[in-house]
């Protein structure tokens, strides 16, 4: 296990740092003065945000409150309007001189992201193995025999190494969430992005996908998580972001954040999900 | 019917086969190209693409088949009979073909797609690795119903003098007087082609069931 972690940070290739934000470089993630909209709507308000390597944030807030857009603006599936999002020192979307990305260029940064997404969007016509290896082998370039052997290691991690051969439709939710998280880990990312990941689960398999994420806090990968599990979120965090109508309105370690919330609409929430 | 009859039939069969065969794989090809530029919204393009597809689907195949051998030596073309034929047929498959293709593109999952971004796949890669698959197997239903349409609306041909399955009858029976056991062979031997296909496409909706998550 402990190899695996060793492999998972990979070589950044981080841009010349230009004047005045060779800071940046050192964040897994750093998001600074992001804006976005939905037609009139104001989704996200000029949000900074910096995850260190190696650290789990959660991002809290009511539905609407713009944290699932946030974490998509992370790997560029949502464009924002104003701001910048650096991966490991390298900026996402823009080039320097403000124009979009080649969509070449483009991929290359968000394979140094992963994603889980809530309803696991696995890829049907793959079986659980190819569904891990096909970025690997085809965005990589890795050999598939090697490919498959790192394949058949994250399966194990993540407990599912007995349906290697399966197809997706014959999975749980729980079993394809935790399928999902080995296919993003294969790609050795930066940093881990999860949507809600357990929002579409029954809830008595919620648990399995909630302990598959733990232990990989505990071997130190970084991770951004948008979730509603209160208590999930308490354990595993080293920072707690709550967003509201698109503002980071309290952003504290989480003994902080769930004892002592500063602003009232935290006590509110906190007090509604206990 | 003697042995030089049955000889012709199956003779008028194969050129059945391949003129159909051609034309099914080409128009197939050309139909996802056209779905593809279609999406692209190319301003002139499209309006020219969208013309040719309600022409196409609009024109029956004799005259279309009529109108590709006659009026080819007007813009200085000799064409050939068989190149004719597989003109007409592929131009007309094509249209339905394309409309084909574009629904189970605009139909395909965009969970699926954002996945494989997600991962780092090029627009490219995603389509051929993750879309096109799928897309072979959803769309072969519709595909393979349009190939059968065009396998039964190939005698049209017949009218610019290829030597189809249907025509070589009207040969033999020129000959032995007796219409009816020529004819008779012909239906069966469709039937079989067609019976191909519609095994084809049973084994591929039992793989489509895999795509229903």
């Amino acid at each position: 296990m402990s190899d695996l972690h060793a492999t998972a940070g990979r070589q950044a290739t981080p841009e010349p740092p230009a004047a005045g934000n060779s800071h940046v470089t050192t964040a897994a993630v750093s998001i600074r003065n992001l804006s976005k909209s939905f037609d009139d709507v104001e989704v996200l308000r000029d949000v900074n945000l910096e995850v260190k390597q190696g650290d789990v944030v959660t991002i809290l807030g009511s539905s609407g409150s713009g944290k699932s857009t946030l974490l998509r603006c992370i790997n560029w599936l949502e464009q924002p309007e104003r701001g910048t999002i650096h991966i490991a020192g390298e900026r996402i979307g823009m080039n320097a001189d403000g124009r979009p990305m080649s969509v070449k260029a483009l991929a290359r940064v968000r394979a140094r992201t992963g994603m889980v997404f809530q309803s696991f969007n696995l890829w049907p016509h793959l079986n659980v193995l190819h569904n891990v290896t096909e970025a690997p082998i085809h965005v990589l370039g890795q050999p598939r025999q090697e490919a498959e052997a790192r394949a058949r290691e994250l399966l194990d991690k993540v407990g599912m190494s007995h349906k290697q051969d399966a197809y997706p439709n014959t999975l749980s939710g729980g079993q394809k969430q935790r399928v999902a998280i080995a296919r993003a880990l294969a790609m050795q990312p930066e940093v881990m992005l999860f949507d809600e990941p357990t929002s579409a689960l029954d809830p008595e398999l919620v648990g399995e996908v909630l302990g598959v994420i733990k232990a990989l806090s505990a071997e130190g990968y970084t991770m951004v998580i948008v979730t509603h599990e209160m208590a999930f979120s308490r354990a595993v965090s080293d920072q707690v972001v709550f967003l509201e109508k698109g503002l980071i309105i309290e952003q504290a370690d989480p003994e902080t954040f769930f004892t002592r919330p500063r602003t009232e609409r935290v006590q509110r929430f906190l007090e509604r999900h206990q | 019917m003697n042995a030089s009859a049955w000889h012709m039939l199956l003779e008028g069969a194969w050129t059945t086969l391949w003129i159909s065969g051609v034309s099914i794989a080409m128009g197939v090809t050309a139909g996802l190209i056209l779905a593809l530029i279609r999406l692209a919204r190319v301003p002139v393009i499209d309006q020219l693409l969208v013309l040719y597809i309600s022409l196409a689907r609009a024109t029956p195949l004799v005259t279309l088949a009529l109108f590709i051998f006659l009026s080819a030596p007007t813009f200085g073309l000799q064409l050939d009979r068989n190149v004719a034929g597989i003109l007409a047929l592929t131009l007309n498959t094509t249209a339905f073909n394309a409309e084909i293709w574009r629904s189970a593109f605009r139909n395909f999952s965009r969970e699926q797609r954002e996945a494989a971004m997600a991962t780092g796949m090029t627009p490219w890669i995603t389509f051929r690795r993750i879309m096109l698959p799928q897309m072979v197997i959803t769309s072969l239903p519709g595909l393979i119903n349009e190939m059968s349409f065009l396998i039964k609306g190939s005698p049209a041909i017949a009218v610019i003098g290829i030597v189809d399955l249907t025509r070589v009858t009207n040969r033999i029976s020129a000959v032995t007087y007796e219409p009816l056991p020529p004819i008779l062979v012909a239906c069966v031997l469709y039937m079989a082609i067609i019976g191909g296909l519609v095994w084809a496409q049973r084994v591929a909706e039992r793989r489509a069931n895999r795509l229903a998550v």
